[in-house]
């Protein structure tokens, strides 16, 4: 049973189309993101399964009924930019939109305190939110897209802003909801991120779709031409016929073989000129599949 | 119906807490209590102490003049007669006026055909009050005089020359009449028109900003994946209508108690002896929240069209225009609280919140008057809504830019 599901949704705003007829589905326990260049549309899609705004045609369904404002009880939303009161002190915000979700001011107040434990910032629960850090601020949106326990979590850039510690924490939360069976959508534009907690994806641009599907079976479908040495020696294996591009990062590089490259030959001079420590064949990284899906064709 | 009462008290607690509502629910009382003190005593001082000469031909018409100034309690005058004076008697009394030794040269003189004519002199243009006070003087101690000087005794004379006071009173609906005093109803429209125009307009402007400011701060993407716009719009006026209220509930709590001090009892007498109704009580804070609520919604509207407060700045005439149009209407008002004018002002929905305490100050406003007043008001506060609602719809999402006509036309059509 799909969380979420857009069929066929088209959005236009006077004459610019954003979204052209888009179709998705997120199971629940599924990590789903949403690729796309800058003004692609991924805004707009996420809106209109929020109900901020209505598709002009196309249906979107949660929890497998037609759109209605009830089921948004059961969501969870953190948008790109933060949206929290600054002037408010931290546990009455949390409070404030636990309520708004159907949550008693108590429970909410119970739930705050322990998602603040649990993100490591009970400290900040008295202070007013102008008084947090950028990072601070993102963990407190992130409570409090969670605090009424949703079952379909939808997140713009959840990363933004977070130090590479908080980012891991964020990550595991993730994990753990996703283990928890509940359905989350993400959109970033960290690829890495995206290799490493999605299930599926749907990459759009100019507001239609265009890669959707499981991350492993796409990946999959992609020929091994990229390899990944560390070494120490001379790089000069780098000019090799069998090299279509290479990125050398000291010690680490990150080549693309040229079509009908031959790999086993790449070793061997590799291994000729430098000590070999790691020599990997590997699928394209899925920001280069990014950008040679979208790449020139975008209106951003 | 869960969501407006939630986001009306998450807005009425932020602004109660705030600095602003705290500042201006303490500064306000205190800056009228002084402004009446300030006006109080000038108004006081100008009406008292002043050292007068008079000049005159005749010196029992001369007399007469100082008694009758000197009869003036509230003019507290002191005269000294030089009678009969020369044209060096009226000269050296000019010097005197001219190194302030006295405050002014009251000179009197009779021609040959009889007629008796009077110049009074002085460094300023002479005050109102005193100058009706002198004349008032000259003329019954002129009459006083010629009344004597035909032979009529002076007792006599002063008992046909007795003025009678005129007592100004009002009738209400109930037929019962109250006492007005001086220019009490000038300072009572005054008091109406700034105690009901300036929470309208300061909270219509705060909810505004506040728009704005969750608007650029983001905050509506998250507030409408849990609130319709609609209840949005409707929490924030309630929740912003309420903190108007408490704060003039809080003023006429503190207005109730002050007027039993020593204080009050010193500040309100004369000009200032205000009393205010039951009706009047009742409808103050029902035009408070009707022209909150219609001018919020006007803004609302305009605010969401807003990118900065700046851009807030052009929609402000909206606001001005009707309060300086009520209180350019003071006069007509005060001068003919029935006339064409004011019924329109008192019926008109942009000005008859900031009119119809005021003029019911002045006079008993028919009843049907009053009903068509609110009625309006409510209508016009339903249509507002109607147009605000759907450009707040739209222009709380749309970033970037500030929108121009076409635009908002467009956005009209989009929900």
């Amino acid at each position: 049973m799909p969380v979420v599901e857009l069929a066929g949704v088209t959005k236009a705003y006077e004459n610019k189309v954003a979204v052209s007829n888009l179709s998705l589905s997120i199971e629940a326990g599924q990590i789903f993101g949403l690729l796309g260049p800058n003004g692609a549309g991924k805004t707009s899609s996420i809106r209109m399964m929020m109900g901020i705004t209505m598709p002009d045609s196309g249906q979107v369904s949660l929890f497998d009924k037609p759109f209605e404002r009830p089921s948004l009880e059961r969501v969870g939303y953190l948008p790109e930019e933060r949206g929290l009161y600054k002037k408010m002190k931290v546990l009455d915000q949390l409070v404030f939109f636990g309520c708004l979700h159907g949550l008693s001011a108590e429970e909410a107040g119970h739930r705050a305190v322990a998602w603040a434990k649990r993100m490591e910032i009970a400290d900040a629960l008295q202070k007013k939110t102008e008084e947090l850090s950028k990072g601070m601020q993102q963990k407190i949106q992130f409570i409090a897209t969670l605090l009424h326990t949703p079952g379909l979590i939808v997140m713009d850039e959840p990363f933004a802003g977070l130090d590479p510690v908080n980012a891991v924490l964020v990550e595991r939360t993730l994990l753990e909801l996703k283990d928890q069976g509940r359905a989350i959508l993400f959109s970033t534009h960290r690829m890495e991120q995206v290799e490493k907690l999605c299930d599926s994806i749907c990459l759009i641009n100019n507001g239609e779709a265009v890669l959707a599907g499981n991350l492993r079976q796409i990946k999959a479908g992609y020929e091994r031409n990229h390899v990944i040495v560390e070494f120490e020696g001379s790089s000069s294996f780098l000019l090799s016929e069998e090299i279509a591009e290479a990125k050398n990062f000291s010690g680490h590089a990150e080549i693309k073989l040229k079509p009908h490259g031959n790999a086993q030959k790449l070793l061997r001079e590799a291994a000729a000129m430098a000590t070999i420590y790691r020599f990997e064949l590997v699928e394209p990284s899925l920001e280069e599949i990014f950008i040679e899906t979208v790449g020139g064709k975008t209106n951003a | 119906m869960r969501n407006i009462i939630l986001i009306a008290k998450r807005e009425y607690l932020e602004q109660i807490h705030g600095r602003a509502f705290k500042y201006s629910t303490v500064l306000v009382p205190l800056l009228i209590v002084a402004l009446l003190g300030w006006s109080s005593m000038t108004n006081r001082k100008a009406v008292s102490g002043k050292h007068l000469a008079i000049a005159a031909d005749n010196a029992d018409m001369a007399e007469q003049v100082r008694r009758q100034m000197l009869d003036d309690k509230d003019a507290h005058f002191t005269v000294d007669v030089t009678a009969p004076a020369s044209e060096q008697d009226r000269d050296a009394l000019r010097q005197k006026v001219q190194s302030k030794a006295i405050d002014g040269l009251l000179a009197i003189s009779t021609s040959s055909s009889g007629e008796t004519m009077a110049t009074y002199t002085s460094l300023s243009s002479g005050g109102f009050t005193d100058t009706r006070s002198m004349e008032n003087a000259l003329n019954r101690g002129v009459a006083n005089e010629r009344l004597v000087a035909k032979g009529i005794n002076q007792a006599e004379a002063d008992a046909t020359l007795k003025l009678v006071p005129v007592e100004t009173l009002q009738l209400g609906k109930d037929g019962k009449t109250g006492k007005t005093k001086g220019a009490s109803p000038f300072y009572k429209v005054v008091m109406m028109m700034l105690l009901l125009s300036m929470p309208i307009m300061l909270y219509g402007l705060d909810m505004a900003r506040a728009i704005i400011e969750e608007k650029t701060s983001r905050i509506f993407e998250v507030m409408l994946s849990v609130a319709r716009p609609d209840d949005l719009l409707a929490g924030k006026l309630i929740g912003v209508g309420a903190v108007g209220l408490t704060q003039i509930a809080i003023w006429v709590v503190a207005a109730t108690l002050f007027m039993g001090s020593a204080l009050a009892a010193s500040l309100l007498t004369g000009n200032f002896d205000l009393h205010f109704s039951w009706m009047e009580g009742l409808l103050f804070p029902v035009y408070f929240i009707l022209g909150f609520a219609l001018f919020s919604a006007i803004f609302s509207g305009f605010a969401a069209t807003c990118e900065t407060s700046q851009d807030l700045q052009k929609f402000m005439p909206v606001a001005i225009i009707p309060l300086y149009l009520s209180m350019g209407l003071l006069p007509v008002l005060l001068n003919d609280p029935n006339s064409a004018w004011s019924v329109a002002a008192t019926l008109c929905p942009l000005t008859s919140p900031y009119v119809m305490l005021p003029r019911m100050g002045l006079e008993t406003v028919p009843l049907w008057q009053l009903a068509v007043s609110i009625g309006l008001l409510i209508l016009s506060i339903w249509a507002t809504l109607w147009f605000s609602s759907r450009l707040y719809r739209v222009g709380i999402l749309m970033y970037g830019k500030r929108a121009t006509l076409p635009e908002i036309v467009r956005w009209l059509r989009y929900s």
